[in-house]
């Protein structure tokens, strides 16, 4: 026992609550989350088993808060104490190779959400400051610039600037009163700044004020990948207190997996109240628009595409038909990878494994299974990748499997097919 | 009073007694931990989700189904089997009838029996043996699983020994192990039993409530 | 024709058995027993042609001996007289010619007296004795020569054996084997092995409990053996190189002997269950549902093929068991994690492991 242990293990019980006590108490060891878990199916390692992850927080509930542990613990029969060095021991195992991606629930006989749990064993170890390096770095960036990746308002302008040259719109900053107001993931607006382009393009077809905030520009949730309650809470506040003060309808998700989830169902309990504007994801936006007819399809992209499904957007966003209608309409030559939709793979860099380089092997091997699917589609010419965040683990993935294959964004191919024509514009 | 009088009579009470009672307390002590109210504007129905998340989890998605075929086999024959046989054996009904409640329950014919017993006992071994066989199922796997299979594994046994009805020690047996089975139960994983529920359905509201697919 | 030789055989062996332990318990000091001593000498005193009047008659013996030539014994009897190729008609024919035996209506078949006592007399005798001697037999072996194992060590590397599906196929079977095993031995042998000494109450009830087990868990050795068949048949046909493991009697004594995926003894063991497993398999099923079989018989025959042949199982079963866990270094590996070692399969299953890899196992090997 540690100082460490007792912070970790009381966050645990402080975060054990009806439905994680639930998941702990109907396990049965049957142990076919393995057969979901792309880490355990691409190491064959069995310590990468989805439920054996738990096995700290488990054994302080068992210990400590389950019915009869008390009892249990009069007769010698309750668990052992959680020593630091199994939280050390477990740190890889609930970091590294957990990308939250929740397709162990679709097997599990128990429907035991192992990944909404990881979330919550995550502030026991955040608590405890057993953190990947990686990810603490991130944390720290987050603290001095509200962007794990350290982009300043400056960088931002920057890509700004240039894509309103490159479209010829007039991206609007802190515009007050706007109907919507987008945040980002750092990774588009490095990596990927196209998509400011296509938002300006798409909005302006189909009719809507929109804006950036110069203070809240970051949708990346580092704290809810780290899992540290009070870090995600401070994201979140910084985004909704910017919303509230341009008096903004709505604040559009960006293509991320888990910045929906944290600002959208998360973030109202972590504020304690709900918020004046409704928080939509950008795909669903989307899929709106165009069934309203405000951002007809025109010419369509022949290259034979696929889709990859983010878990946080398709498995566990619910948004399986809109990115697949709107794809439908951008594309000629759609093609589904096998297991695609709601047990389609991670793409292994999810959960912040790709904010932590130590997981990087781990990472890679994990993209193995994404490449099978891929190379299991003839001729494949593009992915289309709605979240930022996957869309780097694939280029590093592509990149370590030697393939070459166009990785695009949803938001972008949507806007490069969109009917330009003014006359149908209305 | 005899061996097979006490099994079958006080320590038997007393049994059923520990099962009631501690199960009763655990679902309680599980559901009474409780959990924050969800603020967030919901998308869905909470309660429709609990109830869809139990169905949904009956059986795997597709592709799982494919790759755990032999674990849903065994499940499903140890479990259904198991439960017929709790239910409609003839001399489970005589005594269910002389001790517990007067209910008309269809008695099976005693071929139907065989059948119920072969195929409950081919699925605990399969499972039993896919525990100790598979580096995963070794790794996670703790004396509460083993202990839980091996006493109701025994009690099978022991019933179908019993089976000729030719000698009072052999039922006797049989529900000695009963007895200590029922006092376990509560205290160990074969609470499954009563706890799927709760955690599939909360699973299943939960993903009902952001209006998933789950 | 054999088997009549063997059986009679039996039955005289038997008959000398059984007669001596009549004379032993024929006490004459009882009013009944001087009494059947009295009629057993006067049935032999007619047999050599005496005139044997019933006791009590007051018609004295007639002098000059018989009247009739030779007695003509009790009304409805012929005396002295034998038929005896009557009686070996209504006995029954060949016991072998079983169709034969039926259409000519016989009144009895005689073949269950010979069956008792090659049960009694040879199986029940011995049988626990195999069992017993492979016991003691991997015992002195296990003390003289030790344990095998892996002369390199464990590389830490592993190569897959066997699938999930495979392990829980032979564990299926292993755990009915063992139930069966067990059940079947009381069944056999609890009147001789549990009775004298635990008392017959106590035989009484495990002998109910086990006919009760065996005769359940037997349908699933049926369905055991198929999916084992099905698992493992790839991989066990005999091959060239078998022989060669046979003139090194397995290395059992030391030099290396190749093999493939599964080696000699495996293959042999495998087969051995097949054939017997099957044997078993229908003559058990033919012990469990006894209307099915027209003729006795055929299940006095099956319960000498069923016994013989579950006895030989059990015994090579023991060798198995012992070479899968205590007697070989890295073997159990293969049927709990699937997974093998290295350099197992190089000193053991040197050509699969060729075939695995794709690299040659000799260069450390040795």
């Amino acid at each position: 026992m540690s100082a460490n242990s007792d912070i970790a293990v009381a966050k645990f019980l402080e975060h054990t609550d009806a439905e994680a006590a639930s998941f702990f108490e109907a396990c049965v060891h049957c142990g076919e989350c393995a057969e979901a878990c792309q880490f355990y199916l691409s190491t064959g390692d069995p310590k990468y088993t989805p439920t054996y992850k738990l096995r700290p927080m488990e054994r302080a509930y068992k210990r400590d808060k389950a019915p009869f542990s008390s009892l249990k613990k009069m007769l010698g029969l309750a668990p052992s104490p959680v020593t630091e060095e199994e939280l050390r021991e477990w740190e890889p195992l609930v970091y590294d190779s957990c990308n939250m991606c929740a397709r162990c629930t679709l097997v599990c006989p128990m429907g035991i959400d192992i990944a909404g749990t990881i979330r919550k064993m995550r502030e026991g170890y955040a608590a405890a400051g057993i953190v990947p390096e990686g990810l603490q770095r991130a944390a720290e960036f987050v603290k001095k610039t509200s962007s794990p990746m350290g982009i300043t308002i400056k960088a931002l302008t920057a890509q700004i600037k240039h894509q309103e040259e490159a479209t010829g719109i007039k991206i609007e900053v802190d515009k007050q009163g706007a109907d919507y107001m987008a945040i980002f993931s750092s990774m588009e607006i490095m990596g990927y700044p196209e998509v400011l382009g296509a938002y300006a393009k798409l909005f302006k077809k189909a009719g809507l004020t929109w804006t950036i905030s110069s203070v809240a520009y970051e949708a990346t949730n580092t704290g809810v990948q780290i899992g540290s309650g009070p870090l995600a809470k401070e994201i979140v506040t910084r985004v909704v207190d910017a919303a509230e003060a341009l008096e903004v309808k709505h604040v559009i998700s960006p293509e991320c997996g888990h910045a929906y989830g944290a600002i959208r169902w998360a973030g109202p309990n972590m504020m304690g109240r709900q918020f004046k504007f409704e928080v939509v994801h950008i795909i669903e936006l989307l899929d709106q628009l165009r069934r309203e007819g405000r951002i007809p399809a025109g010419g369509k992209d022949t290259r034979r595409m696929t889709l990859h499904d983010p878990c946080q957007i398709i498995r566990r966003g619910g948004l399986l038909k809109e990115p697949r209608r709107l794809l439908d309409e951008s594309c000629s030559d759609f093609v589904e990878m096998k297991g695609a939709g709601i047990t389609n793979y991670c793409c292994g860099g999810g959960g912040g494994v790709s904010a932590n380089p130590r997981a990087e092997e781990l990472k890679t091997a994990a993209f193995s299974r994404k490449v099978e699917q891929l190379n299991g589609v003839k001729d494949l010419e593009a992915v289309v990748v709605p979240c930022g965040n996957c869309r780097a683990v694939f280029e590093d993935g592509l990149d370590a499997y030697d393939m070459d294959l166009e990785v695009i964004g949803l938001s972008e191919l949507v806007a490069e097919t969109l009917d330009e024509s003014p006359e149908k514009q209305g | 009073m005899s061996f097979v009088e006490f099994v079958e009579g006080p320590l038997f009470i007393l049994a059923s007694a520990i099962f009631v009672l501690g199960a009763l307390w655990r679902v309680i002590g599980i559901i009474r931990i409780g959990r924050k109210k969800d603020i967030s504007p919901p998308k869905g129905s909470a309660v429709m989700g609990f109830v869809v998340g139990n169905l949904r989890h009956f059986f795997p998605r597709g592709i799982f189904a494919r790759r755990t075929a032999l674990h849903i086999i065994a499940g499903y024959g140890f479990h259904l089997a198991l439960l017929v046989l709790v239910l409609f054996a003839a001399p489970h009904i005589a005594f269910i009838q002389d001790r517990l409640i007067n209910v008309n329950l269809p008695e099976m014919p005693r071929w139907g029996f065989i059948v119920a017993a072969e195929i409950a006992f081919a699925g605990l071994i399969m499972l039993w043996v896919r525990r100790i066989s598979d580096p995963v199922m070794r790794l996670i796997s703790d004396w509460d699983d083993h202990i839980g299979t091996w006493l109701t594994f025994l009690v099978m046994l022991s019933g179908c020994f019993a089976l000729q009805e030719s000698q009072s020690f052999l039922r006797g047996l049989h529900m000695l192990l009963v007895d200590v089975w029922l006092i376990y139960f509560p205290f160990s994983r074969l609470m499954h039993a009563f706890t799927f529920f709760l955690s599939r359905g909360n699973t299943g509201a939960t993903y009902g409530r952001k209006g998933m697919n789950l | 024709m054999m088997m009549r030789q063997i059986l009679a055989l039996v039955l005289f062996a038997s008959l000398l058995n059984v007669g001596v332990a009549h004379a032993q318990t024929t006490a004459p000091n009882s009013e009944a027993n001087a009494k059947a001593a009295q009629a057993l000498e006067n049935i032999m005193a007619r047999q050599r042609g005496e005139v044997v009047l019933p006791s009590g008659s007051d018609v004295p013996a007639p002098e000059g001996g018989p009247l009739f030539g030779p007695d003509p014994g009790p009304p409805n009897t012929l005396g002295a007289q034998s038929q005896s190729d009557y009686w070996r008609a209504y006995r029954g024919g060949d016991p072998a010619d079983v169709v034969a035996a039926i259409e000519s209506g016989q009144a009895m078949t005689t073949t269950g007296q010979q069956w008792r006592l090659l049960r009694e007399n040879y199986i029940r005798k011995y049988a626990g004795w195999f069992p017993v001697g492979v016991i003691g037999i991997l015992l002195v072996f296990h003390l003289v020569i030790g344990k095998m194992t892996i002369s390199a060590g464990r590389s830490g590397k592993t190569l897959p054996r066997f699938t999930l599906t495979q392990r829980v196929a032979h564990w299926f079977m292993a755990c009915v084997f063992i139930l069966l095993a067990f059940t079947g031995l009381i069944i056999l042998l609890g009147r001789l092995a549990i009775a004298p000494y635990l008392g017959k109450e106590v035989n009484s009830i495990l002998t109910s409990a086990s006919l009760q087990g065996h005769n359940l868990f037997g349908p699933l050795f049926i369905i055991a053996l198929v999916w084992m068949f099905i698992k493992f048949v790839r991989g066990n046909f005999f091959q060239l190189v078998d022989f060669k493991w046979i003139f090194k009697l397995g290395g059992l004594f030391g030099g290396h002997v190749s093999s493939s995926q599964f080696n000699f003894g495996e293959k042999s063991w495998f087969w051995m269950v097949v054939l017997i497993g099957t044997v078993i398999s229908i003559t058990g099923i033919a012990l469990e549902f006894p209307w099915l079989v027209a003729d006795l018989r055929l299940l006095q025959l099956s319960t000498i093929l069923h016994g013989v042949g579950a006895v030989a199982l059990i015994s090579v079963a023991i060798g198995h068991i012992y070479v899968g866990t205590i007697g070989m270094e890295g073997s159990i590996d293969s049927m709990l994690k699937g997974e093998v070692d290295e350099n197992w399969a190089k000193e053991h299953h040197d050509l699969w492991y060729e075939e695995v890899t794709g690299k040659p196992a000799s260069e450390d090997a040795s």
